[in-house]
């Protein structure tokens, strides 16, 4: 295999060949299937991909927040400055969940404990990680709720989570998870649940906040264009596996793996000309129960090849820090990267339009 | 807040009337009026049941001096025993019951609570099967098995021991109140248990939950401060009911370990037939009820804040 | 890598989508998955079994009519020893007279005590040696022995006359251990602080005569004295008045079972009327006739149930059953009223109700196909969980004396009776108490079960 990124420099945090699996009654469940990927400071990375394909269990497994039992890493390490961190807890005991990397959640409206203040809960975590007294962590909560745009600060760190709105519930999350100054933040899908102007809001917060502190951010998303908008580095996920890793740039302008272009067409743009129709993906993803020996996306690739059924594709380097798993780009193969790009923009041979 | 204990406190007003006219007219209604026609009384009863309820007037008239007597606090005179007053007689046998069930209700939600964080936190392992049977059978059965039991089990210990570790019946020193509140308590705390451990487990895997250890609070800090204060919610909002429940069971319990307390005499007024009684205990019993309730609703206010600031 | 990869584009013959599972109607999926319960289903068969137990039960040949007395065994728990040797007809016993040796206080005990003949439920004889100055003396008898606390238990008879010693105890005899304690009196009929006592096992007996009339033997010509005779079996014992026990656990649980089971199929049927015409009607109606379900659901309910069994009055020869379901009615049905409305409000707002309707569907068909089908499941749940309570409601009732009237069996009447004698016959107390328990286990497992099975938003956590 090669390297997914050729960079061995000053990567935050460095996660190599992570494995988790859950057990259930139906079976045992491979959520994640050896996924690697580097954060660098002040950079965001992207994870995107379909509900289900392993995003969130990739970054909670990291953070030690996965439900255990059922749920178990079976291999790979996750680095943080060098340092091997386990259940989001350093070799040397340091907590570094909360305090370095902070994290955000999907639905702001379940995601704060409905009986503690806003306030409370912001400074919950200023006492717990920086011994510092109620009152004073109250004043540095207020500032944080200040810092994330929140009217009225000092009456709103006295309500309750009721009294918010889920816009405004997105933001103190967000305030409770830089209260540390992380130099990392994860933001698990953290505009799904929010209606489209508050969204921009919130991804706006989000950058500001980024270049402010110079704050890594890893964003989960399976929305392409809130990757589009925020992303510096992009992985693509699929039935617990990285498809195709890369710049942005390298995503959406030159994507070498027929899941990409795929995702590509399915997604709505506003560009005038394009008349053509949106494009879903056939078919669902494979079972986890028992992941198909070849290609995960073998069964809907308009592409495959004999060699996609039984053999699993490496990662080929298509270009300087952007990789891809298709046979596509072997050596042997008569087919070209321009072919897919024509495939998507019209429908396959012998399928109904 | 106020505004909604006024509100409050007016509907149970209203409920304890309804509950007292349909104890007015429960005892009326029925062709024979058993408060008309009973002549098992004597004459100087009889006398003194006239001069006090008007018997001897339409019943629509009854009925106004009874409500009038209600709001008054008066509960009427007794019909088995001369010249005792029911209000006498709930102010002498209340506080015994009311010991006994303020201990049992204590017990009861102090150890559901317990032991419902204690089989949520231990799922499916050794503590939560062992907790859950016992929970089963303490649903699965009556309260006066168990007070048959307990107190066969209490004869057995002191026969054991030698000596009258605690008594086995009988009322006045606190060792007379374990055994009987225990027991009285034992099948509301096992339904708390459920309850508690239900509740738990669902906060367990609730988001802010696991917002909470995203921020990497100490284990102890989560379960006080996120998990347990917000799954004893549920189990606050059926404190009431559960006081009901341990309100009747009270009576089975003061029979069986000889306690004099209102259960006990409620039961006996009612084999004796004295009507006064059963229904002057009848309406006490309700409105006592009905405002415990109340009190528990605006309690589960101070802890909730979603109703509190409503 | 593999050297033999090819490249050649498939195209065709992957079937992306498909259906690998049959769809199952609403209530088949109920069914698979309650019968991958197994505490649930193991509650079902219980309940089934209690059933069977309770119809066929009282046909089979080892139980006899739950009301026959059996005088032979009172209180006789499962497995005691049923054999009786048959004896003479009882015939008066002279006693033992002495000359009383005169003397003064302070009394002693009897030197001894002594057993005359033998020690059968026909009766006991004792005789004991005089004590120096005594008047009188007066005959205890106990089932302990009295040490350590000198209890002497029952005091049988006083024998007034200083030259008798001895006394003939044909009280209620059982086929069991006794210990009787004689007592001297002093002139004044005062209790010396001394005694002897006597530990006797007395063993059933049964004249032949008797045991023709209880159909043991056939002819009094087939037993001779001394012979052998089995009693009738009695699985579980008999009670303190001789009445087989699992004969009236099985009439017991007609009553129980049948105030159990029925009580929550009327007052939900009451709580479906009266539920759905509120949550149909709506408005103004809806809200007043559901203030009133309040009211009602404010009174004390045990207490309106003792209320209302004084009302009905029930005269000798009533069962007292009919009166239990008509207040269990009266006073249980605004939770189902409640729960039904809710519900209807709930689904009238569905989507589904509204596509059915955009698609010309009229209200009794959306009744029919949908409101019904979509209350049955909690509906059932709820029925299923009211029958403990009504089990448990019943029990209570009896216990305290205010549920059926004697004699009709029913397993709280039954424990009420069985709490008297709790600590010398336990059974008495144990068998309706396990019966209870067992039947409510199984009803709430089984609801819990039905409710995982029917409704997956009420799943519960276990």
């Amino acid at each position: 295999m090669t390297a997914v990124i050729d960079q061995v420099t000053s990567a935050l945090l460095e996660v190599r060949d992570l494995e988790v699996e859950f057990d259930t009654y139906g079976g045992t469940v491979r959520a994640v299937r050896g996924v690697s990927f580097e954060v660098h400071a002040g950079k965001t990375l992207a994870i995107v991909g379909e509900s289900g394909c392993g995003k969130s269990v990739t970054v909670q497994s990291i953070m030690g927040l996965i439900p255990s039992p059922p749920g178990r890493i079976v291999g790979g390490t996750a680095k943080l400055r060098g340092k091997e961190i386990v259940d989001g807890v350093t070799a040397d005991g340091e907590i570094v969940r909360g305090s370095r990397i902070g994290m955000i959640f999907q639905d702001p409206m379940t995601s704060l404990n409905p009986t503690m203040t806003i306030g409370d809960q912001i400074a919950e975590t200023l006492q717990v990680h920086r011994g510092f007294s109620h009152s004073q962590a109250l004043r540095l909560a207020v500032e944080l709720l200040e810092m994330t745009r929140i009217n009225e600060p000092s009456r709103r760190a006295r309500q309750y989570p009721f009294e918010f709105s889920g816009g405004m519930l997105q933001r103190s999350m967000i305030a409770m998870a830089i209260a540390c100054r992380p130099s990392i933040l994860i933001a698990d899908e953290p505009t799904t649940a929010l209606d489209v102007t508050i969204q921009s809001q919130i991804l706006d917060l989000l950058r500001d906040l980024q270049q402010e502190n110079n704050m890594a951010i890893v964003l989960i998303t399976h929305d392409l264009g809130v990757v589009a908008r925020m992303a510096d580095e992009v992985a693509v996920m699929y039935a617990g596996e990285f498809l195709e890793t890369g710049t942005a740039d390298d995503i959406f302008y030159n994507s070498a793996h027929p899941y990409t272009v795929g995702l590509r067409a399915a997604m709505p743009t506003n560009r005038d000309e394009s008349e053509q129709d949106l494009m879903p993906i056939d078919g669902s993803p494979p079972d986890l129960f028992a992941p198909p020996p070849g290609c995960a996306y073998f069964a809907r690739c308009p592409h495959a090849m004999e060699a996609c059924r039984n053999d699993p594709p490496p990662g080929f380097a298509v270009g300087s820090g952007h990789m891809t798993r298709c046979w596509l780009h072997h050596a042997d193969c008569s087919r070209r990267i321009e072919d897919l790009h024509y495939a998507a923009a019209a429908p396959l041979e012998g399928r109904d339009a | 807040m106020i505004l909604y204990t006024i509100k409050r406190l007016i509907q149970g007003v209203i409920t304890v009337w309804f509950i007292a006219t349909a104890t007015f007219f429960a005892m009326h209604g029925v062709p024979g009026d058993p408060l008309m026609t009973d002549k098992a009384m004597s004459e100087e009863v009889r006398k003194n049941l006239d001069a006090h309820y008007g018997f001897d007037q339409p019943k629509w008239k009854q009925y106004g001096i009874y409500i009038g007597h209600m709001v008054q606090g008066d509960f009427g005179i007794s019909f088995a025993q001369e010249n005792r007053r029911v209000n006498d007689i709930l102010w002498e046998h209340f506080p015994v019951s009311a010991f006994l069930g303020i201990l049992a209700i204590t017990f009861a939600g102090l150890g559901g609570i317990l032991f419902g964080a204690l089989t949520a936190r231990y799922r499916n392992r050794m503590p939560d099967i062992v907790i859950m049977f016992l929970v089963i059978l303490g649903i699965s059965v009556p309260s006066f098995v168990f007070a048959a039991l307990g107190q066969l089990a209490l004869v057995k210990l002191n026969a054991f021991f030698g000596t009258s570790i605690l008594p086995v019946a009988g009322w006045g020193t606190l060792s007379h109140m374990i055994a009987p509140s225990l027991v009285l308590g034992l099948g509301t705390m096992a339904f708390l248990t459920r309850l508690m451990r239900s509740s738990m487990l669902e906060i367990v895997s609730s988001d802010y939950v696991r917002t909470a250890r995203s921020k990497g609070l100490p284990t102890t800090r989560i379960f006080l401060r996120h998990e347990l204060r917000n799954a004893i919610l549920p189990v606050v909002t059926v404190l009431g009911p559960s006081i009901a429940a341990i309100t009747t069971g009270g009576f089975v319990v003061e029979l069986v370990f000889a306690i004099p307390g209102l259960g006990r005499y409620f039961v006996q007024a009612v084999q004796q037939l004295d009507y006064t009684v059963i229904m002057g205990t009848t309406v006490f019993y309700g409105a006592f009820l009905v405002f415990m309730v109340i009190v528990v609703d605006l309690l589960y206010g101070l802890i909730d804040p979603r109703v509190r600031l409503e | 890598m593999n050297a033999a990869l090819s490249f050649r584009p498939i195209v065709a013959e992957r079937d992306v989508e498909v259906i690998s599972r049959p769809s199952l109607s609403y209530w088949r999926d109920a069914w698979i998955r309650l019968k991958a319960n197994r505490r649930a289903l193991v509650s079902l068969y219980i309940v089934i079994a209690l059933g069977l137990f309770t119809v066929v039960g009282p046909w089979l040949p080892f139980v006899p009519n739950h009301s026959a007395q059996d005088l032979d065994q009172i209180s006789s728990p499962p497995g005691a020893d049923r054999t009786a040797t048959i004896v003479e007809p009882y015939v008066p016993w002279s006693g033992v007279t002495v000359n009383a040796p005169g003397g003064q206080a302070p009394l002693e005990a009897p030197a001894s005590v002594s057993l005359a003949g033998e020690a059968t439920t026909q009766a006991v004889r004792i005789f004991w040696d005089p004590v120096r100055g005594a008047h009188g003396y007066r005959i205890y008898r106990n089932i302990a022995h009295p040490a350590p606390d000198d209890a002497l238990g029952m005091p049988l008879a006083d024998v007034l006359v200083p030259s008798r010693v001895s006394f003939e105890d044909r009280l209620d005899i059982k086929p069991q251990e006794y210990f009787y304690s004689v007592v001297p009196l002093d002139r004044n009929g005062r209790e010396a602080p001394v005694y002897a006592t006597l530990d006797v096992s007395a063993i059933r007996v049964i004249t032949a005569e008797e045991a023709v009339k209880r159909g043991l033997a056939g002819s009094t010509a087939d037993l001779a004295i001394g012979d052998q005779v089995e009693l009738k079996l009695h699985v579980l014992g008999t009670d303190y008045l001789g009445r087989d026990m699992l004969a009236r656990l099985m009439h017991g649980a007609r009553v129980s079972l049948f105030i159990g089971i029925v009580a929550p199929f009327l007052f939900i049927l009451v709580g479906i009327l009266y539920g759905s015409a509120a949550g149909f009607v709506g408005g103004r109606v809806d809200q007043v006739l559901m203030r009133f379900a309040d009211f009602v659901v404010a009174l004390p309910f045990l207490l309106f149930m003792i209320l209302f069994r004084i009302l009905f009055k029930i005269e000798g020869g009533d069962s007292g059953i009919a009166p239990m379901l008509i207040a269990m009615v009266i006073l249980s049905w605004p939770a189902a009223a409640r729960l039904v409305r809710g519900q209807i409000l709930q689904i009238r707002e569905e989507g589904y109700i509204s596509a059915s309707r955009l698609l010309g569907a009229k209200t009794p068909y959306l009744v029919l196909r949908h409101m019904i089908p979509n209350t049955m499941g909690v509906i059932l749940v709820t029925i299923t969980f009211a029958v403990p309570s009504a089990i448990f409601t019943e029990a209570f009732l009896s216990f305290i004396g205010m549920g059926v009237a004697p004699p009709t069996p029913s397993w709280g009447s039954m424990c009420n009776e069985g709490i008297k004698t709790m600590l010398t016959y336990p059974h008495e107390l144990i068998f309706p108490a396990l019966f209870i328990s067992i039947t409510v286990l199984a009803f709430n497992l089984l609801g819990d079960g039905l409710r995982d099975a029917l409704d997956a938003r009420m799943r519960s956590q276990e």
